[in-house]
């Protein structure tokens, strides 16, 4: 009210300015208003451009993108999704693109079965020493069938395969899917006997973990598919020497075991040799028994007629022809002519043991 | 005239900017959203999209996030029916499934007001399901006696129900249990254990391997003999087919008996002085015969 009366004083004031002066200076600030409304005008145009030009985005290899138009998904389903390539939105406010990665291989791990370890002590390789106890909280394990203490770690690698549903679906779907994976080892863990988990069926038990997270995420409906799942066990530090022990001993009975089956083998196969041995020598001695037997036959029928003609001189040249061959052969030959009253010379042996070496003990006369 | 139509224009599209932001409100995807009229609610939740709205302190907008979070349990210690202390961890996937109930139930409808509820509902029901359990439902080699799924089945059921009574309007999606442990005091007797169970595995690996070994080894002697036994009965029965064979050649050698040892004779003769014998013989042997009578040498008495 105030400025409005000091203005209504104001009014009945005589003009300065002359009106020539007022034409000219309206004149150029009207020019002046309208060059800068042209400015204004072409800033505003590109304004809208620069506005309409930011829709344009770019969607990579491994990835797929969605809109949302006032916030809700642009098509349904599959159709939503944006394959790679150059697209165009409508700027914020009124769209949104929200980019998944999806061919690319993600992984997740586990590690509440395992103890607390420094990434130094892990890349190192060196485990933490054990102390007398696991603390609950800080040091991680899980307990087996036959109510073993041991360490597991595992590893996923999936796929996103329903992109929606990951996304929009849980405020974090991959804690989501470590909870379904420390699930899936300590359930595992809770059906295997520690011997088979460690040494006896290690793929078996990783494929047991794979099996459940699967079927954990289908349950769940994460929108996932496993790729595959790695499994690590060992047993607690505390216990590593006699964990090593028994599976010393397993491999000393192994190497026991295999040492008694090759003796086994050794022993029958020279058993079998022997034996074919022997009933070859038998068959053969059969075959020259036989044969020298029929040989002999065959003789005998040949000399049987010369014998029948004269036995006695058959016998006699026959000895003779034998006596002759044999005189050969012998290495003393001793003739003691008859005495002249017709007695033999009586004759004394000294009779030793056959001394080694070709000679022969024998006496002269 | 012009310069004001173009000034109108751009003043009724601000105009209509600035009403469009006050009168109207985005609900995302995944978000669902609850108006309140004067603090009370009205009309359905809000699905994704634009929606009309009047402005503060007419309406006032709430939106939750309908997403599955993921709330992860502590460590708790509860006692298993068998008087074990177990230390266990639950995870849980829950939503917001009725927003107006969720906005009734906790102020201003604070996710973390609502995660502190559902903790205390875990904390209570896990302890009562796990009491009613015995340990061997936890962990066992016998997969019809293990009961590790049921055991989170009947949390869940009883997690949801009471979620149902209390219309909180959140829902569980899915249940589980993500550690199981023991008290430290505990793990040092398992350990104890372990231990000596690893110590029989040595001992029976050690026994176990000497005594199959020693086993393997009698066997293959047995084995071994009684492939050289056969063997010789073997030989045997083929001697004695030589035998037989031979006794068919007799008939021949019966022809004349007398001429068959004299050759049995002359060979055996031939055999015996067949080499390195000493032999001493008179005139009266052929073919020495023929010295008969002729000495040179006659002894002198």
């Amino acid at each position: 009210m105030n400025d409005e009366h000091d203005h209504h004083d104001s009014a009945p004031e005589p003009p300065v300015t002359p009106m020539a002066q007022e034409d000219a200076s309206s004149q150029a600030l009207a020019e002046a208003l309208r060059s800068s409304f042209a400015i204004v005008k072409f800033v505003m145009v590109a304004l809208v451009v620069i506005f309409l030009g930011s829709g344009f985005f770019q969607v990579g290899t491994q990835e797929k993108a969605i809109i949302l138009r006032f916030g809700k998904t642009v098509g349904q389903g599959q159709a939503a999704l944006l394959g790679p390539g150059l697209h165009w939105s409508f700027p914020y406010p009124i769209d949104e693109v929200v980019k998944i990665p999806i061919t690319e291989i993600q992984k997740i791990s586990s590690t509440i079965g395992w103890f607390a370890e420094t990434p130094e002590q892990e890349l190192s390789g060196n485990l933490p020493p054990p102390g007398p106890s696991l603390v609950p909280g800080v040091d991680g394990y899980v307990i087996t069938a036959d109510r073993n203490i041991i360490h597991t770690r595992a590893t996923l690698y999936y796929q996103v395969d329903d992109p929606i549903r990951y996304v929009f679906g849980f405020t974090s779907a991959s804690n989501t899917i470590q909870s379904a994976l420390n699930n899936a080892l300590l359930d595992t863990a809770a059906r295997f006997k520690v011997d088979d988990v460690l040494y006896g069926d290690v793929a078996g038990f990783q494929e047991a973990v794979q099996q459940r997270v699967s079927d954990l995420a289908d349950q769940e409906q994460l929108g996932i598919t496993v790729k595959q799942c790695s499994v690590e066990s060992i047993p607690p530090r505390q216990l590593k020497d006699v964990f090593d022990q028994v599976t010393a001993a397993r491999q000393n009975q192994n190497k026991v075991l295999d040492d008694a089956h090759s003796y086994e083998n050794q022993a029958t196969n020279s058993a079998e040799a022997q034996a074919s041995t022997i009933i070859n020598q038998a068959r053969s001695a059969r075959t020259r028994y036989v044969q020298s037997l029929q040989a002999d036959a065959k003789a005998f029928s040949a000399l049987l007629p010369n014998y029948e003609i004269n036995p006695g001189l058959f016998r006699q040249q026959e000895l003779v022809q034998v006596m002759g061959q044999a005189l050969t052969n012998v290495d003393f030959k001793t003739y003691l002519p008859t005495t002249a009253n017709g007695k033999p010379i009586e004759l004394r042996l000294l009779l030793n043991r056959e001394p080694p070496g070709p000679k022969t003990g024998a006496a002269g006369p | 005239m012009k310069r004001n139509l173009i000034t109108l224009i751009t003043g009724a599209v601000l105009i209509v900017i600035f009403v469009l932001l006050l009168f109207t409100f985005q609900v995302r995807q995944s978000e669902v959203a609850v108006v309140t009229t004067f603090g009370r609610i009205t009309g359905p939740p809000c699905e994704p999209g634009l929606h009309l709205r009047w402005p503060w302190p007419v309406q006032q907008v709430y939106k939750f996030d309908e997403r599955i979070q993921n709330f992860q349990e502590k460590f708790r210690e509860t006692l298993t029916a068998d008087q074990i202390s177990l230390i266990t961890s639950i995870y849980v996937g829950w939503k917001i499934s009725d927003p107006s109930a969720f906005l009734n139930s906790f102020k201003d409808g604070s996710v973390i007001a609502a995660q502190s509820q559902l903790e205390s509902l875990l904390a209570s029901d896990n302890i009562t399901v796990v009491g009613k359990h015995p340990l061997a439902d936890f962990v066992n080699v016998d997969p019809q006696q293990l009961q590790f799924d049921q055991i989170q089945m009947e949390m869940e059921q009883m997690v949801q129900g009471e979620l149902q009574t209390n219309n909180y309007g959140i829902q569980i999606e899915f249940l589980g249990i993500q550690q199981l442990g023991l008290p430290e005091s505990v793990t040092q007797a398992v350990f104890d254990r372990m231990k000596s169970e690893r110590n029989i595995l040595i001992s029976r690996a050690q026994n176990e391997g000497q005594a199959e070994a020693i086993k393997i080894r009698a066997n293959a002697d047995r084995q071994a003999n009684e492939t050289l036994a056969d063997a010789q009965a073997e030989a045997t029965r083929i001697e004695g087919e030589g035998v037989a064979e031979a006794a068919k050649t007799l008939p021949v050698f019966q022809e004349n008996p007398e001429l068959a040892n004299f050759l049995l004779s002359i060979d055996a003769i031939k055999q015996a002085l067949n080499q390195r014998s000493t032999l001493f013989f008179d005139d009266r042997i052929p073919p020495f015969d023929l010295f008969h009578g002729t000495l040179t040498n006659p002894p002198s008495h």
